[in-house]
């Protein structure tokens, strides 16, 4: 069982007139999502609402301790929960996709989405798009997500050309929620520890704060303040865009349910140490 | 619908529509659809882009380089009367009188956008032509291979791969002291990393205790209860 204590904040930013970042938090089912939205005329926060509406609503049918069927088409390579959230995303996807098609307003409309869920002692991050999921551990931050962005990809295939691109192609994606039929998440599963500390964010936040000033403020400060120092440096950076973190610290990890072989070693363990 | 007149000190030249959704090559060669003869020019030179509702313009590695307004860019968002200079012609864009002017709003653009696949390529394979053929490399596969405690290799072909006394790990390991799940390795976009899962003894790695998780790093040597293995990474 992990045991985590979060904060979240979305703000609208300092010069967009809507917030179409939509957020998702609940520490009892361990899942915690953020989703940017994209498209004319406010249909963005129609998509991102819709896509954590529709990823949440499938998590929340597989209760916790409840057995999973085998889903039809899992990925070998994942855990049964892992697949669960891939399988939550790409329906997400197909519900945006549909709603996109169903109104002029809506065509093309589409949504970020990075989602995190937690099992007993592991984090699954999944992500579709540009929102950053980053991973404190120790003195370090990582990057668990992987950005689906045109610089980030050309930048995987040939540094040199990424540099060519240019500014404009820094903010475009090469895969949102709801653009396509289907879409091809990234996902990662790693283990817990007491003390990881682990931020969700629109790219709000990250393009106008550095992963190093983030890691100083998540290791400061508790969540709640955190998130709320973490949106006003964007703010006084600019705040051009909508800004949306989730912070969330480990406070335990509970390991193995004690059993018959654990009393005795760590019975012995006691007896080896006192000796 | 915008237009681009090129001149040459004061004459001009021509004068060329750019239709929404459509392009505007620019170059030495006849291929283009603005044809400038002059050997301050390259032969794809540069190109302007209808991208959603603006115009970029974006150069295509030239020698000389594509300035708009004096300053060298390599790509830009086109505002009214910008002037864009290539070798020694000139290059006015201009919108039309009455036409909505995405230019100044440009500010917009830093909004995340969503690249029309087909576009996308088409985009990506202009400007990065030019750097010759680029083989994207595989990701490497991690792999153990078992020096004590078993035979062979296992490829690490899971995003969270698990070693333990548990039936259903992926690694089988005996010792008393060992947990059911001990020891763990995910698959990150940065790597692997070996944690320590649970149980009265935590894995080695080059002999150092795990008291939470390591990056591997190739031919790191693993043990724990049984088994020592090696990592590699297999292109």
């Amino acid at each position: 069982m992990i045991v985590v204590e979060s904060g979240a904040i979305t703000d609208v930013g300092a010069k967009r007139k809507a917030n179409e970042d939509t957020f998702y938090l609940d520490d009892e089912m361990g899942l915690y999502v953020v989703a940017d939205g994209m498209g004319g005329h406010q249909a963005g926060e129609v998509a991102s609402q819709l896509v954590v509406e529709a990823l949440t609503d499938y998590m929340k049918r597989f209760g916790k301790g409840e057995e999973v069927e085998e889903l039809a088409d899992s990925d070998e390579a994942l855990s049964k929960e892992a697949n669960r959230l891939l399988s939550g995303i790409k329906l997400a996807n197909k519900a945006v996709h549909a709603v996109s098609k169903s109104k002029e307003a809506y065509r093309g409309m589409g949504s970020t989405v990075s989602a995190v869920s937690l099992t007993d002692d592991t984090l699954i991050a999944a992500n579709v798009g540009d929102s950053p999921i980053y991973l404190v551990h120790g003195d370090s931050i990582e990057l668990l997500s992987v950005p689906h962005t045109i610089m980030a990809e050309q930048d995987a295939l040939s540094p040199q050309g990424a540099k060519s691109l240019g500014k404009a192609f820094e903010h475009m994606l090469t895969q949102a929620m709801g653009i396509e039929e289907t879409v091809r998440p990234d996902l990662s599963e790693i283990q817990c520890f007491k003390g990881d500390i682990v931020v969700i964010s629109s790219d709000g936040l990250s393009d106008k704060v550095s992963p190093k000033e983030i890691l100083e403020v998540v290791q400061e400060e508790r969540p709640a303040k955190a998130c709320r120092e973490l949106v006003d440096m964007a703010n006084h950076r600019g705040g051009d865009d909508n800004i949306t973190v989730i912070v969330l610290k480990v406070k335990a990890v509970e390991r193995e349910p004690a059993g018959f072989w654990s009393v005795i070693s760590r019975t012995m363990g006691k007896l080896l140490a006192s000796k | 619908m915008p237009t681009v007149t090129l001149k040459f000190k004061d004459n001009i030249i021509g004068e060329y529509k750019i239709e929404k959704g459509g392009n505007l090559t620019i170059g030495r060669r006849e291929d283009n659809q603005v044809v400038v003869e002059n050997l301050a020019v390259s032969g794809h030179h540069a190109k302007i882009d209808s991208v959603g509702d603006g115009y970029l313009l974006t150069d295509l590695q030239s020698k000389n380089g594509s300035f708009v307004n004096e300053q060298l860019v390599s790509s830009h968002w086109l505002k009214h009367a910008d002037v864009i200079t290539i070798g020694k012609h000139t290059l006015v864009f201009a919108y039309e009188q009455g036409e909505t002017q995405t230019g100044e709003t440009m500010g917009e653009m830093d909004q995340t956008m969503v690249m029309d696949t087909q576009q996308y390529r088409a985009m990506l394979n202009q400007s990065v032509s030019n750097l010759g053929a680029q083989a994207p490399e595989k990701e490497p596969l991690g792999v153990l291979s078992f020096l004590a405690g078993g035979e062979g290799e296992v490829e690490l072909s899971k995003k969270l791969f698990k070693i333990g006394k548990k039936a259903s790990s992926d690694i089988l390991v005996s010792g008393l002291m060992l947990g059911q799940t001990a020891a763990t390795i995910s698959k990150r976009p940065n790597g692997y990393y070996l944690s320590y899962a649970g149980g009265m003894t935590k894995p080695k790695v080059n002999g150092e205790s795990v008291k939470d998780t390591v990056k591997l790093e190739e031919f790191d040597v693993i043990e724990l209860g049984s088994i020592k293995m090696q990592f590699f990474l297999k292109k």
